[in-house]
């Protein structure tokens, strides 16, 4: 045990977040490996432990002799002031290895917020921030994930973005560096070899020029073998990779402790402000038997308590209905408790909702984005009124006591008449339970977050709020919701702004991220962490107008800093919802026949995700 | 209904697991060997399975005590095998056995504890032996305590509670404490070590000090 570690360690909170050792990591000798990777995450260990992608990244990694991955997270305030104090490096938690002496330090990018997370984590680890400082003795930086499609805010400080699916080519990408570095080339001569590969984006290969309003005049390649658009990396078909059924066992509690199984992956009904449902075209379903056989495995492998599924929408795989029957049935023999999250509210979910929660009701959620129908047109949120009331009186007859109501403020077109809609939903349901004689107590609550404009998307040109506007929107709400048992929950208002200026930044934003790290923040999708008066302080010092970003409109013929990105959705078919949105005309679910995304120019669309 | 003890020891990072952690811990081990435990009745049934005596964060330890029950019956050795077999680095399972002793739980009954302090000090800069010796001569030993519910300092005299501390052979200054322990009376170790750091005047900081606890003893004899 490293002793100046130990030391430490009896000093912070949960130290067990900074140990390793847990249940089913990966043991291997650093010396018999070609290529050494760190996957970070940038935010606490008890968030990171949380997400699928790790461990299906770790296995598909590590079932490769040749490569070892370890991980790796962001400290919390009291450790990272200790290894501070101590110049003790960001370390490995499988063999405790400072990360500059690794090959790839590997950043998972899952929400704007994270990306001064990621400067600190260089810091921490000892690893110049900026791509052009850094020689060849140090890893290189690597990044992907959903804010990887728009990469260009964090282009100066990595090396390589992978954009798209990456259970195969990152480990082939691992595999070509081991060659290369027997092969002794140097890290350029590396980033050439693979400039061309599907999904790799090198951002030192492009030089950007502006027009003189700040919007980008051009993308020049400065070197031949750039692609003139990185395509996202496809898996076409999700049956036959390999998913993991010994993930990592947390020692310490963290957010979803539990055993996950991802059914399918993508999603058919377009809602138009949906990242996800974009970018993870097209549906790709596991078949029934494989899920019921890696889950059931993974289950004997972990010892965990609880199993719950992951996609975009539960209900929607193909085979549910026989799908969360056997999963029932399997649970109960192995005193596991089935969680089945975001479930369309038809009888047969009420029968299954029954049956695994019996009287342990959690809330029963509804997401209608938007308070009137006029809206959940605009955004094509294919929910009525009359959906969620009738599911209500459903739920309140079988008992259900706390309903959650998700809505979105800021939605293109929005007007007040929108937000005096979320009230009277909200009013509504109280109403049918105060009416359906049950009695007792009953809890309504709202959560409005703000709406954060992405790329990718149909929105992806529209302007945001002002953060004025949204505070003037809640305390509009505010007013309106209160009603006796509606509570009204709602996000920091300066958060969703800068969020937006990420989601939709251009390189130039690189010096933004920089004076914020110097100012210290970090960590900032944590309210105790984010620090208004640091980032307006960093907005000053890089001369950055925010408003540039957030509340501008942009053009159909603008170049976007992501369109060097191709997620295989065609832009025409992203101009074309934008115009129905606006003419509060709906695009139907393409499960129900093909709307001309394009992603079949790519890769075979089996719409409804049909397994045959 | 098979009732078993497992004893075990608690090395090296794994001291940084806490006490709800480690049954969370062996909870899913079991699970992960087919070893089905028994439920409590009622609305919330909760597995059988409980440690005797919770472990501060941050000790190791070299006899810990594990009781469980079973809903089939297992062979004790097979327990041991499959169970020692996955567990992380640093939890060593070094006995497995049936409990027959007629006890409603091993935690209602523990009563003594022992534990082994090593100060990062050199063992022969003083007479510690002495020191240890007056250290006990005292007639009050004030300490200071957080009160749990309104999350006061109060003082307490640790003195009673202190069943005796032997000094231990070796380069670093060891202490060997025996105190009170269980639901009768009950003296954590970090009183005594600030109270015994302030009157030898160490210059030492806690986190300096290592902690191990080494036996576990009940109020009566016991077949395990």
């Amino acid at each position: 045990m490293n002793l100046r570690l130990d030391n430490l360690l009896k000093q912070v909170e949960k130290p067990a977040r900074y140990i390793g050792g847990e249940y089913n990591i990966a043991i291997k000798e650093p010396e018999s490996v070609k290529t050494r990777f760190v996957f970070a995450f940038p935010d606490l260990y008890e968030i990171g432990m949380s997400y699928m992608g790790l461990q299906i990244l770790y296995h598909n990694l590590n079932k490769e002799e040749d490569i070892y991955c370890e991980r790796a997270f962001a400290p919390a305030g009291d450790m990272e002031k200790l290894l501070r104090e101590n110049h003790i490096p960001l370390y490995t938690l499988e063999t405790k290895t400072p990360i500059k002496d690794v090959d790839f330090f590997g950043f998972t990018l899952q929400y704007e917020m994270s990306f001064t997370t990621i400067l600190n984590m260089l810091e921490l680890a000892q690893i110049p921030l900026l791509a052009k400082d850094r020689g060849e003795e140090y890893p290189i930086i690597i990044a992907g994930g959903p804010c990887a499609y728009n990469p260009e805010p964090l282009a100066d400080f990595v090396d390589i973005f992978l954009i798209g699916d990456g259970e195969k080519s990152l480990p082939e990408l691992m595999k070509k560096y081991g060659e290369a570095k027997e092969r002794g080339l140097t890290k350029e001569e590396f980033y050439k070899e693979i400039a061309g590969e599907t999904g790799i984006y090198i951002p030192a290969f492009y030089d950007v020029f502006y027009n003189e309003d700040g919007t980008i005049k051009a993308y020049e390649k400065n070197f031949e073998g750039a692609p003139d658009k990185v395509e996202r990396c496809i898996i076409e078909d999700i049956e036959e990779i390999d998913f993991p059924t010994s993930p990592i066992v947390p020692i310490i509690e963290t957010v979803h402790d539990r055993a996950v199984m991802e059914t399918f992956r993508g999603c058919t009904r377009g809602c138009r402000f949906c990242q996800a449902g974009m970018i993870y075209r097209p549906v790709r379903e596991r078949s029934k038997e494989k899920i019921m056989n890696l889950a059931m495995e993974q289950l004997a492998n972990t010892g965990h308590e609880e199993l719950s599924l992951l996609s975009l929408s539960t209900s929607d795989y193909s085979q549910f209905e026989p799908l969360a029957i056997e999963l029932m049935q399997e649970c109960k023999k192995r005193h596991v408790s089935l969680s089945l999250p975001s479930l369309r509210l038809d009888t047969f979910s009420f029968n299954v909702l029954e049956e695994i929660q019996g009287y342990k009701k959690s809330g029963l959620t509804f997401a209608p984005e938007a308070g009137t129908q006029r809206l959940r047109d605009v955004i094509n949120k294919g929910i009525t009124e009359k959906d969620i009331y009738d599911a209500v009186e459903q739920a309140i007859e079988l008992g259900w006591k706390h309903i959650k109501l998700y809505f979105m403020i800021g939605l293109p077109t929005e007007t007040y008449e929108d937000l005096d809609g979320i009230a009277e939903i909200a009013r509504n349901i109280v109403s049918i339970h105060r009416n359906s004689g049950k009695g007792g107590r009953f809890n309504v609550t709202v959560s409005v977050s703000n709406f954060v404009p992405k790329a990718h998307t149909p929105f992806q040109w529209e302007a945001q709020d002002r953060t004025e506007e949204f505070t003037k929107k809640h305390d509009y709400l505010r007013e309106k919701l209160s009603i006796k048992s509606v509570t009204f929950n709602y996000h920091d208002d300066a958060v969703s702004t800068y969020e937006a200026v990420f989601a939709r930044g251009d390189r130039k934003l690189g010096k933004l991220l920089l004076e914020a790290h110097k100012q210290g923040c970090k960590l900032d999708s944590w309210s105790e962490y984010f620090d208004l008066e640091k980032w307006q302080k960093a907005i000053e010092l890089s001369g950055t107008d925010i408003a540039f970003y957030t509340t501008r409109q942009r053009g159909f013929d603008e170049i976007l800093p992501w369109d060097i990105v191709d997620s295989s959705v065609s832009k025409k078919f992203l101009m074309s919802e934008a115009k129905k949105a606006v003419e509060e005309k709906t695009t139907h679910d393409c499960r129900y026949g093909c709307v001309g995304c394009g992603i079949n120019r790519r890769v075979e669309c089996k719409l409804g995700g049909i397994y045959e | 209904m098979s009732k078993y003890i497992i004893k075990f020891a608690k090395e090296g990072y794994m001291k940084y697991t806490s006490h709800l952690d480690m049954l969370r811990l062996f909870q899913r081990a079991f699970k992960r060997c087919n070893i089905g435990l028994a439920h409590s009745q009622g609305f919330n049934p909760h597995p059988k399975m409980g440690f005797a005596q919770p472990l501060s964060l941050g000790y190791t330890a070299a006899d810990e005590i594990l009781e469980f029950e079973t809903v089939e019956d297992f062979l004790p050795a097979d327990i041991k095998e499959s169970v020692g077999k996955i567990m992380p680095q640093g939890l060593i399972i070094k006995t497995c056995s049936r409990l027959t002793d007629n006890v409603k739980s091993l935690a209602a009954i523990v009563d003594e504890a022992e534990y082994t302090v090593t100060f990062p000090i050199d063992a022969d800069l003083a007479d510690y032996g002495k020191v240890v010796k007056d250290y006990l001569a005292q007639e009050h030993i004030v300490a200071y305590k957080r009160q749990k519910k309104t999350k006061k300092m109060v003082e307490v005299d640790i003195r009673s509670k202190i069943r005796d501390i032997q000094l231990v052979d070796g380069a670093k200054l060891t202490l060997r404490l025996i105190l009170d322990c269980g639901s009768t009376s009950n003296q954590s170790p970090e009183q005594v070590i600030t109270t015994f750091i302030d009157f030898a005047k160490l210059d030492v900081v806690r986190y300096d000090v290592e902690v191990e606890r080494t036996r576990i003893s009940f109020d009566r004899k016991l077949h395990i």
